[in-house]
């Protein structure tokens, strides 16, 4: 299950995802909402067939939580639904709003893995970025984290940003890496039409060459650290690839709660309503906040294995791709251009996108809807 | 009925002038039809022609008058195409009338259609009334326009009717003159029968539906009769009269406006300008100018899928039923593949079809770049019509190449005359001669038809800031120093982007098309190579490197319905790419071609 928490001390410039500032109340008013949703969907007809083997909370900020509204929050679910015994239970954290003592607290109420958002080390950079936190706020995060006993803890950087050499890049690599995370998601900036710059434009941003440099700095360094490789942007120790991400990329069941958090049951993938004050009314009014679904059809639930499936190390059953090629003489001559350029390859009876082939890989998936 | 009682009429006027609007106007005066019914039903029958604002097809209908005399009269009105690819229709429909109500805009003036149909209207030796239209707009000048009229047309500006189309005023008088100054048809109702065909479509249930206009005799159904130009006899089904809509009668006769049914298979069978007459007591003269409606430009189309190939063939043949105009036969491409090679009367009418066969038909299509028909003398004597590069003999084999040139006719006001001339130098205009009109100058230039294609209006309207008013018609062949020029991508020469250019232009083009082929080329896995040859000589190259990076960073929960559909989007771009060899090439590239 994945729960959106979407307060925000303040937005960043590359966010498009659903925010709201946190004003007094909003909080307490968040929390009764998302906690009357795990009810409601807990009493759907077929809630009890269902076991959550993870959770994740996402943002938003999820940190901007104490330990005890968090808690409250793992204890509907848990009291609602089946959850499996060694359930993976994520909260992505903000450097500027963790300490030892909250992030304990998070631990005794079930969270066993933390995200933090650290983005960047560069000084001159996070404030641009509109982070709260600095490389040094980012180092004392993590060494609380630690401190508090989490052994799963992973950690978020950006590359592309505007400012960002690869020098610089090659910096921040090399000390987070040193830092022995368990994981690491690092994220090329993308522009979308949702965010601040996205909308605005901003200056300084690296040639498309210089982001190619700094993807293939951090493939390099990543492998050298023993951390694999294993979706396009993120990179585990053996043993610690996030198991909630991997249900999105194995195009599996997932159910959502929290304003603007999407679901996928059966063949049906939905999306809750995103404006904060207005989910917590529907839910006030005791409906489930749903705003649209779309059932998918076979051909597209084929194309989401296919292009979700592709994104990681894994790949896909080369039957799957098979099924999708049948008949269609023109993709085949074009997928093995892909074969050719060494950008996919064929392992046993799976085919995988190569760390080449993740660069271009959105002109493959349009191939294959 | 009497023919002194009939009046057959044209309205002419350059582009938004308002002959829509006052024939509006002249239906409801008349009560024909109500005005919303007649704009959204008779004037703009086909929804490419709604949309263009443009009548491509012409459109007839019949009012009936009672006039301040006191007697009602049969009006004919005749409306024309209103694009320069189609003045041959035109001037087929004028020759079905008496008179022509001639529009000037209050505001804009005398402009080249203006003149132009002006021209086609006095050669038809029509009565013509000038009429000064939109004096309810602010910037009208109605005197000036009057001073204009007489100056540049050598009617008398006084005589004009000055009116408001869109608010009725001064409309019962156009009526009025219509009746006062066209003459009534004369003609012998017991000649044989003699009737100009000025326009058709087909009915898949009646076959062609023949608009005719009679001069002499009768034609009633059952009479056997014969087309002229083609020999061919049919036996009459019915006759009968747009009211506006179609509404049979007895019989038709000397001096009258209507249609005729006679299972007639294919409109290419009773084309425009056609003489229709009595089998059994032939007429000895067929009408003057009847010439086959003769495509200018040429442009291969292809579809996308290669299994539509036998679609596009259907559609192009159902086309053809109704717009016997457009010419194609099948040819193979090296690039493209099985496709037709179209002749068109101009890009207008190509755009027309295009957009036809796509909505009407939902074909995806790669047009490709539109060419004129050279004539080429070959070392050998013969002399070959060519109106696609990839056929052009081989430089060896050529004697001497021939391009087709029009006499064109640009009316512009003084302050864009620099402008112009440079354009036109651009395009190998030769000047031939230049008036003042007030604060306008007529020039006119010689124009190479393939300078003056593709673009040569959009850009005579944008560096005029849209004053500039444009007219051609084609004149005659003239010898040429003509070269190939070949496209080629990654080394392979790619037979449809190939053009016939200037040689004192193909460098310059060369380099400009290799800039503009690179622009609409996507990047795609490997490296592009474009180059622009003569022969085995590479003029110009471009680059089009291979994809950096194309990834989606982020892909969560809540972000693949979103990335699915970013994608999906990007999938029906695609959809208007054709793979040759490896590269997939958009629908724009072949476009480029000439546009460049």
């Amino acid at each position: 299950m994945y729960v959106h928490v979407p307060f925000c001390a303040k937005r960043c410039g590359y966010c498009s995802f659903n925010t709201a500032p946190l004003e007094d109340g909003s909080m307490v008013r968040y929390l009764e909402a998302v906690q009357r949703e795990i009810d409601l969907l807990g009493a759907l007809p077929w809630a009890s067939r269902i076991r959550l083997g993870t959770i994740f909370l996402g943002g938003g900020t999820p940190s901007l939580m104490e330990a005890e509204e968090l808690a409250a929050v793992l204890d509907r679910i848990r009291a609602r639904f089946d959850v499996v015994a060694d359930a993976e239970i994520t909260v992505e954290c903000n450097p500027e709003s963790v300490t030892r003592a909250k992030l304990e607290g998070y631990r005794a109420s079930g969270v066993n893995r933390l995200s933090l958002g650290v983005q960047s080390l560069d000084d001159a950079i996070l404030p641009r970025l509109g982070r709260l936190h600095d490389a040094r706020g980012a180092r004392a995060a993590f060494e609380a984290a630690r401190d508090a006993g989490c052994a799963n803890l992973s950690i978020d950087l950006m590359y592309g940003l505007p400012g960002l050499d690869l020098d610089g890049w090659t910096r921040a690599v090399d000390r987070v890496l040193g830092w022995r995370p368990d994981h690491l998601s690092a994220y090329g900036l993308t522009l979308d039409a949702g965010s601040l710059w996205g909308a605005a434009g901003i200056d300084g941003l690296p040639a498309e060459q210089d982001q190619i440099d700094q993807y293939w700095h951090l493939a390099r360094a990543a492998a050298a650290h023993g951390l694999e490789h294993y979706e396009i942007s993120n990179y585990a120790r053996p043993g610690f690839r996030s198991r909630h991400n991997q249900i999105y990329w194995h195009a599996a069941e997932y159910l959502a709660a929290g304003p603007g958090a999407c679901g996928f049951v059966g063949r049906v993938r939905y999306s809750n309503v995103k404006a904060t004050p207005r989910y917590c009314q529907v839910l006030a009014d005791g409906a489930l906040p749903v705003a649209s679904a779309e059932e998918l059809s076979p051909r597209q639930r084929l194309a989401e294995r296919l292009l979700l499936g592709l994104r990681t190390a894994d790949g896909v059953p080369t039957t799957w791709l098979e099924t999708r090629l049948d008949g269609d003489r023109g993709l085949r001559q074009r997928i093995e251009a892909w074969r050719a350029e060494a950008l996919l390859v064929d392992v046993a009876d799976r085919v995988r996108l190569t760390e080449a082939g993740f660069l271009l890989s959105d002109a493959l998936f349009v191939e294959l809807l | 009925m009497a023919p002194s009682l009939i009046r057959n009429f044209s309205i002419v006027a350059h582009i938004d002038h308002g002959k829509s609007t006052l024939a509006d106007r002249l239906l409801s005066l008349t009560g024909t039809m109500d005005a919303k019914k007649a704009v959204d039903q008779v004037l703009d029958s086909m929804d490419l022609e709604r949309e263009r604002g443009i009548t491509i097809k012409a459109h007839t209908v019949r009012l009936l008058y009672r006039a301040r005399d006191g007697q009602e009269y049969t009006l004919n009105l005749i409306d024309t195409p209103g694009h320069v690819d189609f003045s041959y229709e035109v001037s087929r429909a004028l020759a079905a009338c008496e008179g022509a109500v001639l529009i000037v805009d209050a505001a804009q003036g005398i402009e080249a259609q203006t003149l132009a149909n002006f021209y086609l209207a006095s050669d038809a030796n029509l009565a013509i009334i000038p009429v000064i239209n939109k004096i309810d707009l602010p910037a009208a000048d109605v005197e000036g326009t009057r001073a204009q009229i007489t100056e540049t047309l050598e009617l008398d500006g006084s005589e004009a009717l000055a009116i408001s189309a869109k608010h009725g005023t001064g409309v019962p008088e156009v009526l009025e003159a219509i009746v006062a100054r066209i003459p009534p048809p004369k003609g012998d109702l017991d000649a044989p029968l003699k009737a100009l065909v000025f326009d058709s479509f087909y009915d898949s249930y009646q076959g062609v539906v023949v608009y005719v206009r009679l001069t002499d005799g009768r034609v009633r159904p059952g009479t056997r009769v014969l087309l002229m130009s083609n020999g061919r006899s049919y036996d009459v089904q019915q006759v009968g009269v747009f009211s506006p809509d179609m509404r049979p009668v007895e019989e038709l006769s000397a001096g009258q406006v209507g249609y005729l049914t006679a299972s007639i298979k294919r409109v290419a069978d009773a084309k425009v300008g056609e003489t229709i007459t009595e089998t059994a007591r032939p007429t000895a003269v067929a009408f003057p100018g009847y010439r086959d409606a003769k495509p200018m430009v040429f442009a291969g189309l292809y579809s996308i899928e290669d299994t539509d190939y036998e679609a596009l063939r259907d559609a192009l043949e159902k086309l053809r039923l109704n717009d016997p105009a457009f010419t194609y036969e099948p040819e193979t491409s090296l690039a493209l593949g099985y496709g037709f090679r179209c002749g068109f009367l101009g890009m207008l009418h190509m755009e027309i079809v295009q957009e036809r066969l796509e909505r009407e038909f939902d074909l995806s299509l790669i047009v490709t770049a539109p060419s004129v028909q050279f004539k080429i003398l070959t070392t050998a004597g013969e002399v070959l019509d060519i109106d696609n590069p990839s056929k052009l003999p081989t430089p060896d084999r050529i004697e001497q190449m021939d391009e087709p040139y029009v006499k064109s006719s640009i009316l512009v006001p003084t302050e864009f005359m620099t402008a112009i001339y440079k354009l036109a130098q651009e395009k190998r205009g030769e000047h031939r001669s230049l008036e003042y009109h007030g604060k306008r100058v007529h020039i006119r230039f010689d124009f190479p038809l393939s300078e003056i294609v593709v673009d040569f209006y959009d850009r005579l309207k944008s560096i005029s800031k849209g004053y500039a008013s444009f007219d051609y018609e084609l004149s005659e062949f003239r010898p040429s120093d003509l070269v190939k020029l070949d496209i080629l991508l990654n080394g392979d020469p790619v037979d449809a982007l190939s053009s016939i250019v200037h040689r004192d232009k193909a460098y310059e083009r060369g380099k400009a098309l290799v800039e503009k082929l690179r622009a609409v080329i996507p990047r795609q896995l490997f490296e592009v190579a474009i180059q622009a040859a003569i022969g085995s000589r590479v003029i110009a190259r471009e680059t089009v490197k291979a994809m950096g990076k194309n990834v989606t960073a982020k892909c969560y929960g809540g972000d693949i319905t979103r990335k699915r559909k970013l994608l999906e989007k990007q999938k029906e771009g695609k959809k208007r790419m054709k793979q040759v060899g490896k590269v997939e090439v958009p629908q724009e590239a072949f476009l480029a071609v000439l546009k460049t």
